[in-house]
């Protein structure tokens, strides 16, 4: 048995006796037992252990990281490494850790796996989806247990301690009929319980459903600007790429984020409420400190349209001279709206309901631009047809002033609580 | 414990049933500056010992951070508990794989990691110069990422050996504003295998693609969005290369294709025009060495050649021992693991169409009224052959000559359905070989190709 404490706080004392001016140790202790099915067929079964250490040391204005195992080899190495890191880099006076002796110490989740209630849960979503679905193939689906065992110190006296464990389910899977095919789709789950069946959680059901409704699809002719309704897996892409283009450390601190005079302004629908929430018992695994020594805390980035708050790291704050985001991770939730579904799609003329989207980065002028994968045409308020080859272009801060309705329903995979967003004037182009 | 602590396990191996030992280290530094900020300062090692073993038709598999005789033991023991809790339930029938030569396969040795000092001061120059001769960049963002792969491998058909495989790149991205204060930027990658002072060895080398970097910045500072649709175009050896990993060889990876990619129905049929020819080279490619060499993959096959398109013909899939079985072909060496603690997976090495006999002059000349596109930051593919290019950087081909410069767009089409359009295959071809191929696991892949001309479909605004 390793003591964490013991382990921690002796590599903190040997970094200070060297002459670091702040020290953040780390352990973590990870378990993974893993059913894969590939093609169809149950094909293996993986128990994984992994041990690592993460050192960061602050000297002099100047930072290094360090990551390596847990033997004494590994700590004496990682100790010279990070000294010799941090004296090599660059001073900056914004680097910094949480000064107060912060943390915890939980047990939370399902830290103890259930591997045969585990493999019962697998083949029932296996042999459910092939009698229920049975146009679909399922080209791979990756079931988990994942366990950790995590402590954090400071030299500050923070300490963070956390035994915890949670289920994943994740499938990539397409529709067949003879030599047509659909477009590859997937849909991912995590929860701490096993007492329901895998494919009543999430969206599961909706996106097998969907993609089997995509083995005929149309091109769409020419092109027009319409709504582009983006189903909960496509709308996390977009928010997340948008809170990444104008809302994080990187933009913020070379001044490129469209909203970095922002601040307290309109920078979306009223209706929009866009929260990180690492406390809220919809979500799965995570964290509840931050990687600088703080308490994660709920906030609101986006709140009733105005932005509220950039997710800057402490050294971002002190680098731009805002204030530092309450965590420091995604943790996403957008409570449902007032419009349902049913209601969403009916309400539209012309438009596009998109499952995936795929396309890169926008650049960091906001512009985007990729291709509608599993997505539909919506005309008259009915969804009309799959659709294939059909790209969609917009602007991502001009893309959250114009939503056209939130659905009442939402999607709570353990990873995101989302609902699905109608939005007015993207350029929708077929061939 | 050492290589030859490692090799002396031997004995533990399972003679009765199929089984690997795998021993693995992986290592990263990344040292990041974002505006003379040094914002990135990282040192990553991780590894320890694998092993897995096959059962009618399943895998157990089983990895420890401990690297000990005992260790060891007690993975194949959980491997080969593993197979058996799923061959019970399961309950499938498979023959064994036919059995690989004994034998050793080692691949040439390759140097220690250099000190983070050198990445720091490598970074620190070319930042200073980027900073004092473009001070109109508003933003400028340097970064050094280092990865080495060590494996050393047993397995019960006999085979041992190894490899170490380091690589080395300095990603530059540059932002400059329009006039009306758009941002517009850049991105590129520089540097490829081998550790980072054999890649870099003086900061002033690469001034003059920085220069040409800028040039481009600021010729896109003043560029137009493209007409949307089907144009023909010129891809360069860059996209041509990514056309080649995401579009093509994905399709062919014989996982996917028993999981229903479009590659499934078209073995033995025209896929591409007669002028596309397309490999997954392991070690050397067109008489080099090829930019991420393979010499033993992760199941004991000796790494080589898999030829997938010829002349436009569909002629094989990349395969691991037992989809080879399925298919009744022969195993090249692509079942490739990640970290130590990853089963193999089907992967791509180094994918590549071969080059043709065309100059890129007269390709651009050919073109009445199209594109050069150039630049790419990503690429996303269907098991369809759909496929999604981001494009950074281009030109408009007017009667045959280039024209603006075209602000970020995407291009579009289906593989099989676009290849055949290809009908002009240039001379050189243009290897890539930096961030990683996603799949379950990541994984670094080389990829490469000559310019192409051929029709796609162009986003505009």
């Amino acid at each position: 048995m390793i003591n964490l404490d013991l382990l921690t706080q002796s590599v903190i004392d040997r970094c200070l006796a060297r002459g670091a001016d702040a020290v953040k140790c780390s352990v973590s202790l990870d378990e993974k037992r893993e059913f894969n099915v590939d093609g169809g067929r149950f094909s293996l079964f993986r128990t994984v252990f992994e041990h690592s250490l993460s050192l960061t040391v602050f000297k002099n204005g100047r930072r290094g990281s360090i990551s390596l195992g847990i033997e004494e080899d590994d700590i004496a190495e990682a100790i010279d490494d990070a000294l010799a890191a941090a004296e090599v880099a660059m001073p900056d006076p914004a680097w910094a850790l949480c000064e107060e002796p912060l943390g915890y110490d939980i047990t939370d989740g399902a830290p103890e796996p259930d591997v045969e209630r585990l493999f019962e849960r697998t083949n029932e979503l296996k042999t459910d989806i092939e009698r229920l679905y049975p146009k679909l193939i399922m080209e791979q689906m990756i079931v988990s247990h994942d366990r950790t065992e995590s402590m954090m110190r400071t030299s500050f006296g923070g300490r963070f301690h956390r035994v915890s464990g949670d289920y994943h389910v994740s499938l990539m899977f397409s529709a067949h009929e003879g030599e047509t095919a659909s477009s590859f789709a997937g849909a991912d789950v995590a929860t701490v319980s096993l007492d329901r069946p895998f494919l009543e959680l999430g969206n599961i059901k909706e996106v097998l459903a969907s993609t089997e409704q995509q083995l005929v699809t149309t091109a769409l002719e020419g092109k027009f600007k319409g709504v582009m309704v983006l189903v909960p897996d496509a709308l996390v892409e977009f928010i997340a790429s948008a809170l990444s283009s104008f809302a994080s450390d990187s933009s913020l601190i070379d001044g490129t984020s469209l909203w970095k005079d922002a601040l307290g302004t309109l920078v979306a629908d009223p209706r929009l409420t866009v929260s990180s929430k690492p406390h809220d018992p919809r979500l799965v695994g995570t964290s509840f400190c931050t990687s600088e020594g703080f308490l994660a805390e709920d906030y609101d980035i986006i709140k009733n349209g105005v932005l509220e708050q950039f997710m800057l790291s402490l050294y971002a704050a002190n680098k731009t001279g805002g204030k530092r985001a309450p965590n420091d991770a995604m943790d996403l939730v957008i409570e449902g709206g007032d419009t349902p579904y049913a209601d969403l799609i009916a309400g539209i003329d012309r438009g596009i309901l998109v499952g995936r989207f795929s396309g890169g980065e926008p650049n960091s002028n906001g512009d985007f631009s990729g291709v509608a994968k599993n997505s539909f045409l919506i005309e008259n308020g009915k969804i009309a047809g799959a659709l294939r080859e059909t790209m969609v272009n917009g602007n991502l801060a001009e893309l959250f002033k114009n939503i056209k309705a939130i659905s009442k329903e939402t999607v709570e995979n353990g990873g995101y609580v989302l609902p699905t967003i109608a939005f007015n004037g993207v350029t929708i182009s077929g061939q | 414990m050492n290589t030859t602590d490692f090799f002396a396990l031997r004995p533990l191996l399972p003679a009765a049933a199929h089984a690997e030992l795998r021993m693995q280290e992986n290592e990263r530094a990344s040292v990041g500056f974002l505006n003379g900020d040094q914002i990135a300062n990282s040192k990553r090692r991780t590894g320890g010992l694998s092993a897995r073993v096959y059962k009618n038709g399943v895998w157990g598999f089983s990895s420890t951070p401990e690297l000990s005789k005992e260790a060891a033991a007690s993975a194949l023991k959980a491997a080969a508990d593993n197979a058996a809790f799923l061959d019970r339930r399961v309950q499938h029938t498979a023959s064994p794989f036919p059995a690989l030569a004994a034998g050793e396969v080692f691949g040439p040795p390759a140097k220690d990691a250099d000190a983070q000092k050198v990445y720091v001061d490598f970074c620190r120059a070319i930042d200073s110069y980027i900073a004092q001769k473009y001070p109109n960049l508003t933003s400028r963002y340097l970064q050094v990422a280092y990865d080495a792969m060590e494996k050393h491998l047993l397995t019960s058909d006999g085979v041992s050996g190894g490899n170490r495989a380091p690589r080395a790149y300095l990603y530059v991205s540059m932002t400059a504003e329009t006039a009306n204060g758009t941002p517009v930027e850049l991105f590129s990658p520089f540097g490829g295998a081998g550790v980072f002072s054999e890649r870099f060895t003086d900061p002033a080398l690469l001034y003059p693609e920085i220069d040409k970097m800028y040039e481009n910045l600021m010729q896109k500072r003043e560029g137009v969005y493209p007409e949307a649709g089907l144009k023909t175009v010129i891809l360069s050896g860059t996209l041509a290369g990514m056309l080649a990993h995401e579009a093509v060889g994905h399709t062919v990876e014989a996982d996917l294709v028993l999981g229903g990619s479009v590659a499934a129905h078209a073995l033995n049929k025209r896929v591409a025009s007669d002028l596309v020819t397309l490999v997954d080279f392991a070690h050397t490619a067109l008489g080099e060495p090829a930019p991420l060499p393979v010499y033993l993959d992760d199941e004991g096959v000796a790494a080589k050649d898999a030829l997938l398109i010829d002349k436009g013909i569909l002629v094989g899939y990349m395969n691991s021992r037992e989809s080879a079985q399925h298919f009744g072909m022969e195993p090249c060496g692509n079942a490739r693991a990640f970290l130590f603690s990853d089963e193999p997976l089907i992967r791509m090495r180094n994918t590549a169409i071969l080059p043709g006999t065309s100059r890129l002059e007269d390709m651009i000349a050919s073109v009445e009224d199209g594109y050069y596109l150039i630049d790419t930051n990503n690429g996303q593919a269907d098991t369809t052959g759909e496929f999604m290019f981001g494009v950074t950087m281009g030109y408009e081909i007017k009667h045959g000559k280039l024209g603006r410069a075209i602000l970020d767009t995407t291009i579009s089409g289906v593989a099989f359905e676009m290849l055949k359009t290809v009908d002009m295959v240039g001379d050189t071809i243009v290897w890539e070989s930096s961030g990683f191929c996603g799949k379950k696991q990541p994984m670094p892949v080389g990829l490469g190709g000559p310019a192409l001309r051929c029709r796609v479909t162009i986003g505009g605004q």
